[in-house]
């Protein structure tokens, strides 16, 4: 990151531009990077998911705007623009206004946290995952506030059993999160990355000690976007309006696509923590044989990123897999679930974590 | 289930052709007939206009164990005993009836109308229905 | 906790038709359900007082789009037995097969519309790809997918044929049946969602008039095809398990699927020899029924249906009315959702096969 920010002085200072732009603009670049890029993302999930509920059910999925269908998620979102922005009578304005912002910014600033390749990271903070953590969080209260600021008490129960079903859903990965760090002694992403990179090779990714976890992980992932088989608040539908009810046009738009952009920021870092972040499945990295001399070396930052990204879309292939197979839990079931069997079982992966890392992994220290 | 037995005790019934033909007493009937003959179920309650005699009420009840199936009829002219206290089925049954013959079933709690809309006046299946409402286009 | 009252309906998401129901709520428990329907109430009853029988006869189908063949026979047994018309037996044996290829297609969109209002939405499409074979050979011997108006007093209006496509329908469904098996009998959550829900002991069953499934899958053994005489000659398993919950419903509707298969198999073996189709053809022109009052019923998807013609000896029947086993289901709603959560009361209404045009007829 420090040699992009001296060429960028040096290519400033050849124009004659002040240094002083240049520290202030620098930080500036990425989240312009980033917002393109989630929105590419985003259109490109959005019509992923769809293709392949498609494919399941034996169906294509939409093919006609644009080539295989790729436009189709644009056209969505210029349908949406031009949509009429109702506010219900009686609503809190600036907070109905709000929420859909407050859902969709945690996200941006999530990708952000993300290593996706050993050099370049956009935010490299310390702590980089107890901000990630902290982060996630922000969409509860959003969700909250949209619920309440609807003024219809029937978005307002959505509301409140949406945010029962999250919050029940956080502990579990927050124990989860725990071991991890155990087993990496490290709370910066990229250091658990690299944690997981040892001579064993894919066996060294921290999904093979910690399988227990891993699967808990994946569950909590599902209920906390509000995915099948966790769905019941966007189904409930027929009876009792879920806490988006009363949002149309862009609004609607902004918590529609956030699901997806949190769909990706969950599975990027699933893939980080487990599945072995922007190493190389293979053991060693391709670029240095497919590319000569200085551009294998630079090549092989965009290859760790393209690791990442693989790894991420099959973990959300596998979401997508099933939500097509499973049929909706019941509401009582999905809390109970959670308080009496995950918790239980995350705390008990804790402790195989700690006794794993002590004996095996050569102390707490190491 | 023993024709002559049931004369005895409701003597006046009368078995016309295959229905069991009554005038009065209805629930205690059909009561008597669910627990010494074990027809315990009832198919349906149909209702046919017999113009000037008044409504002809059958009821189809039938014995799961003896396989067996007996008709009894009635013919009521405005109200009419309720069974709902003996079989569930026969609320929807009544309400239906009240709805489309205008038979007022006492004892029924939950009489009113199932398909017209409760405000609508006039009872549709009744034979002098037609001709007489003011609502429909060629009546005016 | 305060009270609460809501509608379900009569809008849905799922397929049960225009079915309102007026729940009171207290918190996520159901204290009252009322049911209002009338949505769709066409009068079929007081039509048929105007029409004479053969006008009547392709309105009849349209009593349950999904079985519309077993209300086209209803009426046709009733005439026939009126004018002491026997059926031949290649007549009998392509009413059977179509019977119960209908009885396939109904179970079918059953399966797929149940999981649908419980959230899988890949079983709808899988259930709708074999019924799209059965519907197309529906279209190739009588013009139409559904309301095939092909059954005539006497007889059917043209004769069966490409009975190969109706055999590889046959020996395809058991395989199939197994593959949905394989996704949802033993799924923990669809298990948590319909086990011990809804459950419907006999006694309150019979006492609410519901037939059929619903009934033989609460331990009753009431299947009226072992009596009929259209089924004379067949061998009939009635499907009756002891579960009396909404599992059970689900799985006696698919063990339905399984016996339907075999039925028919044994209609196409007969249809299989080739003879030419002797009918005795009852004209339907100016056809008037003896004076007199005539029963006839027969074992739907859904439940016993029955008809009751009251005829003066017009051209129009004096009185008609039907009885389908949907109305009892609906009104059996009222017992059966008190006491229950909200989310259960989708699955529980949905799995007891409620289509609304048998309800308002």
């Amino acid at each position: 990151m420090n040699y992009l920010y001296f060429l960028y002085i040096e290519f400033l200072a050849k124009h004659n531009i002040p240094q002083m732009f240049g520290d202030i603009t620098f930080y500036v670049i990425p989240c312009c990077i980033i917002f393109v890029a989630i929105l590419i993302v985003i259109l490109a999930l959005v019509l992923f998911e769809r293709k392949l509920l498609g494919w399941f059910t034996q169906r294509k999925g939409p093919n006609r705007v644009g080539l295989w269908g790729i436009l189709q998620t644009v056209a969505d979102a210029l349908k949406l623009l031009c949509k009429e922005n109702v506010t219900p009578n009686g609503a809190d304005k600036f907070i109905f206004n709000l929420a859909p912002i407050l859902i969709f910014v945690p996200v941006l600033i999530l990708l952000g946290l993300i290593p996706y390749s050993s050099e370049f990271t956009f935010m490299n903070f310390q702590t980089n995952l107890l901000i990630y953590v902290i982060l996630a969080t922000m969409p509860v209260l959003s969700i909250l506030l949209a619920g309440w600021a609807s003024n219809n008490k029937y978005s307002l129960i959505g509301a409140i059993r949406n945010v029962a079903q999250i919050l029940a859903y956080e502990l579990p990965v927050a124990f989860t999160v725990l071991s991890i760090i155990v087993l990496a002694s490290s709370i910066n992403l990229t250091q658990i990355t690299l944690a997981q990179s040892s001579q064993l090779g894919v066996l060294g990714w921290f999904c093979f000690p910690c399988v227990i976890g891993f699967i808990i992980m994946f569950i909590c992932f599902l209920a906390e976007t509000n995915r099948c088989p966790f769905d019941l608040p966007e189904a409930e539908s027929e009876l009792i309006a879920g806490y988006n009810t009363e949002y149309s046009g862009m609004r609607f738009a902004m918590f529609y696509l956030s699901e997806y952009a949190m769909l990706f920021a969950n599975s990027l870092l699933f893939s980080v923590l487990f599945l072995g972040g922007y190493l190389s499945p293979l053991g060693k990295y391709l670029s240095p044989m497919l590319f000569t001399g200085s551009l294998g070396g630079i090549m092989i930052y965009f290859e760790q990123a393209f690791w990442l990204l693989l790894k991420s879309f099959v973990v959300i292939f596998i979401m997508i897999w099933v939500r097509a197979t499973l049929p909706r839990m019941a509401s009582f079931d999905l809390l109970k679930f959670s308080w009496t069997i995950l918790l239980p079982i995350s705390i008990l992966n804790l402790f195989i974590m700690v006794i794993l890392k002590y004996f095996m992994m050569g102390g707490v220290y190491a | 289930m023993n024709w002559l037995e049931f004369k005895n005790i409701f003597g006046d019934s009368e078995l016309v052709g295959d229905k069991i033909v009554i005038k009065s007493n209805l629930n205690r009937t059909i009561e008597f007939i669910k627990k010494n003959y074990h027809f315990d179920f009832l198919k349906e309650i149909l209702a046919v206009d017999k113009m000037d005699e008044g409504i002809e009420l059958i009821y189809r009840l039938y014995s799961i164990d003896n396989e067996e199936e007996v008709l009894v009829s009635i013919t009521v002219i405005d109200d009419a005993e309720s069974v709902s206290n003996i079989f569930d089925s026969a609320v929807a049954d009544e309400k239906e009836i009240y709805d489309l013959f205008g038979i007022n079933f006492v004892g029924n709690k939950e009489l009113k109308r199932l398909y017209m809309p409760e405000s609508w006046e006039g009872h549709p299946l009744k034979k002098n229905y037609v001709e007489k409402d003011e609502r429909l286009s060629w009546n005016e | 906790m305060s009270k609460l009252k809501i509608n379900l309906g009569p809008q849905h998401p799922s397929t049960h038709g225009v079915l309102r129901l007026i729940l009171e709520l207290e918190g996520e428990k159901i204290l009252s359900c009322e049911p209002d329907v009338g949505y769709l109430h066409r009068g079929m009853e007081k039509i048929a007082e105007k029409l004479s029988y053969i006008q009547y006869l392709p309105m009849v189908d349209r009593m349950d789009y999904l079985a519309g063949f077993f209300y086209s026979e209803l009426l046709c047994r009733t005439v026939e037995k009126a004018h002491n018309v026997e059926l031949s037996a290649r007549v009998r044996a392509i009413r059977v097969m179509l019977l119960e290829l209908n009885r396939i297609a109904s179970h079918l969109l059953w399966i797929g519309a149940f999981l649908m209002d419980l959230g899988a939405t890949s079983p709808f499409f899988y259930a709708f790809r074999e019924r799209e074979q059965i519907l197309q050979y529906f279209e190739k011997i009588s013009g139409q997918r559904m309301m095939n108006n092909y059954f005539v007093f006497g007889g059917v209006r043209r004769d069966v044929f490409d009975l190969e496509d109706v055999e590889s329908i046959l020996n395809l469904l058991p395989q199939k049946v197994k593959d949905y098996e394989r996704i949802i009998t033993e799924n923990p959550i669809f298990l948590q969602r319909t086990k011990g829900k809804g459950v419907l002991t006999p006694q309150v069953a019979i006492n609410n008039g519901i037939t059929g499934v619903n009934l033989r899958a609460s331990g009753v053994d009431l299947d009226l095809r072992l009596k009929d005489n259209l089924y004379c000659g067949f061998y009939v398993q009635p499907v009756v398990l002891n579960g009396k919950d909404a599992w059970s419903r689900y799985k006696a509707r698919i063990l339905e699927i399984i016996e339907s298969v075999s039925i028919a198999k044994q209609a196409l073996e007969y249809l299989k020899k080739d003879e030419d189709l002797e009918q005795n053809l009852i004209n339907p022109l100016s056809l008037k029924l003896p004076k007199g009052e005539y029963y006839s019923e027969i074992e739907a998807p859904r439940g016993i249906a029955s008809i009751y013609v009251n005829s003066d000896g017009g051209l129009s029947p004096y009185r008609l009315k039907w009885r389908t086993g949907s109305y009892y289901a609906v009104n059996l709603l009222r017992k059966l959702l008190v006491g229950t959560y909200l989310n259960d009361a989708i699955a529980i209404a949905g799995s007891l096969d409620i289509i609304l045009p048998e309800v308002d007829k």
